[in-house]
């Protein structure tokens, strides 16, 4: 889940300031996790159940992307035992070695995750992260506005929709999506690659209407757009309050995320925090879990206790076929310098 | 007050922890260089100066130029006269004024700044209110536009403009004007020879907040323009972030002090030289 943004940042301020409160009041001695993770991405309820159930305490202190938690993870000291990277930031982060390897003795319930997320390309074998939650980048739309059947990036390009589209404002997804509509890899280093699909963009210019990341569901949901590049579980809570919106994985492919656990090196409490991962993992506090935060769960033991509105909600839950043609985003090393510095090219229009 | 010294220790050791310390360390970090993951790497580099010349950086840099001048400007048209008119106006008045003006400060910046999308969007407040009276058939898109950008930015800023100028012009001895009307001169030439100039320092002090607040702002262009204008700081923000470039993050932010410093002395010098000039005519 890499929603992020100024609502996130005041959450997180929020947060702060009630987590001070509620340090200065109390001065016990118990053993306390400290999670660093985005905002809203547990069940409070949830979080409540583990202090109770291991007799301890947990702090919960929020980012609003992943280059906010690798600043942090990097500069050291930063006192976190779980965190919960995106998988390309987990890549990074096991080559910066900045992460502890997990003892899977201290977490069985590993097993209960669905065979499609183990061992993924950003870090074989698992030895680093285990999957928290996954999602899909595809396309949402308005049916209210638009008749036409969406099933390609190329929809986007309709000239039928000038100033109502919106795209993600980062340049990763936008480009990747652009390079998937040319049936490229989403992570191409290939300089003539990227430069086409950037051109490409260019000539979606007209029809843009914004990038966002932080609010580009409020912007859906309030009909300022009729067509955007979006995360899956975003979809799922655009069309839980507006239920004109439908979502489609197109069929060039598209780019699918997750975010994981880990444990920063150095962290203190690390067999706490893999008794956490392993408590999450739990059937029924992972469904419990996951009915609050509304994202897609790839724990298969905790289908049967889902509701059935939950089970058969075709954004959270994606097909087979609709995630065999996803692809990660992967590392590009130096051409990202590239990928930044053609997507200032293309937001200043030049 | 003879222990007055006493007083500038804690400030000074503020500024140098907080400001000059940081400051030098922007300023060493660009001249670095990074590795592929993005760290800080001790070898001398000038990378991060050399693509500032890069026509897009330039480029960008000029857009954020003409942007914050021009919010800069239109400040000052606003501002002037309201402050003018507070100032002139009876203590009760000016009481209210100064109130009314400081409130936007009470609220915080993010959230005035997202009052105005629920304003302008196409199924906000003004929308809606000209599809009721009939006077569009359907919404205008006022968001996501340069207009919008530069209105928020304007918004945001003129109480920096008008309240400088009005501590200026309430400060201003008041029997300079009557000497004028004794020696003849109009309301307009009294305003012109002995209101104006006395209130170029309130211009000049307004005009540098107004333009410094403005060129390092990113949040308005994200929010009211749809990030699709990009100004420096923009650029600066990903570079620490995103792109994990933090030297040519670091150069652009010292281009950016640079530039502001220079422009903000050959202004200063401007208003001085303009200021003998019309002292010289006066005498």
């Amino acid at each position: 889940m890499k929603r992020r943004g100024w609502t996130r940042l005041l959450a997180a301020g929020l947060v702060g300031v009630l987590s001070v409160g509620l340090l200065a009041g109390c001065g016990s001695e118990k053993e306390t996790l400290h999670i660093y993770s985005w905002a809203d991405n547990f069940d409070p309820e949830v979080l409540k159940d583990f202090e109770e159930k291991f007799d301890v305490k947990v702090t919960y202190d929020n980012y609003a992307n992943n280059e906010d938690l690798l600043a942090k993870i990097n500069a050291g000291g930063s006192g976190y035992d779980l965190i919960q990277p995106s998988d390309y930031m987990v890549k990074t982060m096991i080559e910066s070695d900045l992460l502890e390897p997990l003892d899977m003795n201290n977490i069985p319930n590993f097993e209960n995750i669905s065979d499609t997320f183990k061992d993924p390309s950003y870090d074989p074998g698992n030895q680093y992260s285990i999957v928290y939650t996954t999602g899909v980048t595809g396309i949402a739309y308005n049916t209210k506005y638009i008749q036409d059947e969406i099933n390609s990036w190329e929809d986007l390009w309709n000239p039928e929709y000038k100033g109502k589209v919106l795209l993600l404002d980062d340049n990763r997804e936008v480009i990747g999506l652009a390079l998937k509509k040319l049936g490229k890899s989403n992570s191409t280093t290939d300089e003539a690659e990227i430069t086409a699909a950037v051109e490409e963009l260019k000539t979606l210019l007209p029809n843009v209407l914004a990038f966002d990341t932080d609010s580009i569901k409020q912007k859906m949901m309030q009909e300022e757009g009729w067509i955007a590049s979006v995360w899956s579980g975003d979809a799922a809570f655009i069309a839980a309050e507006n239920p004109d919106v439908a979502y489609v994985v197109p069929e060039e492919g598209a780019t699918i995320f997750s975010d994981n656990y880990a444990i920063p090196k150095g962290a203190k409490n690390k067999e706490l925090a893999e008794k956490f991962i392993n408590f999450m993992l739990e059937p029924e506090v992972s469904a419990k879990n996951f009915e609050y935060i509304g994202y897609s769960n790839p724990n298969t033991k905790a289908m049967e206790f889902h509701s059935e509105d939950y089970r058969n909600n075709t954004m959270i839950n994606l097909t087979d076929e609709e995630l065999a043609r996803t692809e990660w985003l992967d590392n590009v090393g130096e051409a990202l310098q590239l990928y930044d510095r053609l997507w200032s090219e293309l937001k200043s229009g030049r | 007050m003879r222990n007055s010294r006493f007083l500038l220790p804690p400030v000074l050791l503020w500024l140098s922890l907080f400001l000059v310390i940081p400051m030098l360390i922007v300023v060493g970090i660009s001249f670095l260089s990074r590795d592929t993951l993005g760290r800080v790497v001790f070898e001398f580099n000038l990378e991060g100066y050399r693509t500032f010349f890069d026509p897009l950086y330039l480029g960008i840099y000029w857009d954020t130029l003409v942007l914050s001048l021009l919010t800069t400007v239109i400040c000052l048209l606003v501002s002037y006269p309201l402050a003018y008119y507070i100032a002139n106006a009876s203590p009760r008045v000016q009481t209210w004024g100064l109130v009314l003006i400081t409130i936007p400060f009470w609220i915080n910046f993010l959230i005035r700044t997202y009052a105005w999308v629920l304003l302008l969007r196409t199924q906000g407040v003004v929308n809606s209110a000209l599809l009721w009276l009939g006077w569009i058939d359907e919404p205008i898109q006022m968001l996501y536009t340069y207009g919008a950008v530069l209105m928020g930015m304007v918004y945001n800023f003129i109480p920096f403009m008008v309240l400088p100028i009005y501590v200026a012009l309430e400060q201003m001895d008041k029997r300079l004007l009557d000497a004028a009307s004794d020696l003849g001169a109009s309301r307009w030439k009294a305003f012109l020879h002995v209101t104006l100039p006395q209130s170029k320092s309130g211009i000049m002090t307004g005009a540098v907040l107004v333009y410094v607040s403005t060129s390092g702002m990113f949040v308005v262009t994200d929010i009211l323009g749809g990030a699709k204008s990009t100004m420096i700081s923009n650029i600066i923000q990903t570079q620490f972030l995103g792109a994990r470039n933090w030297p040519f993050g670091a150069a652009l932010s010292v281009i950016f002090v640079v530039t502001s410093l220079i422009l903000i002395l050959l202004f200063n010098r401007a208003m001085q030289a303009r200021h003998q000039r019309v002292g010289e005519g006066r005498a």
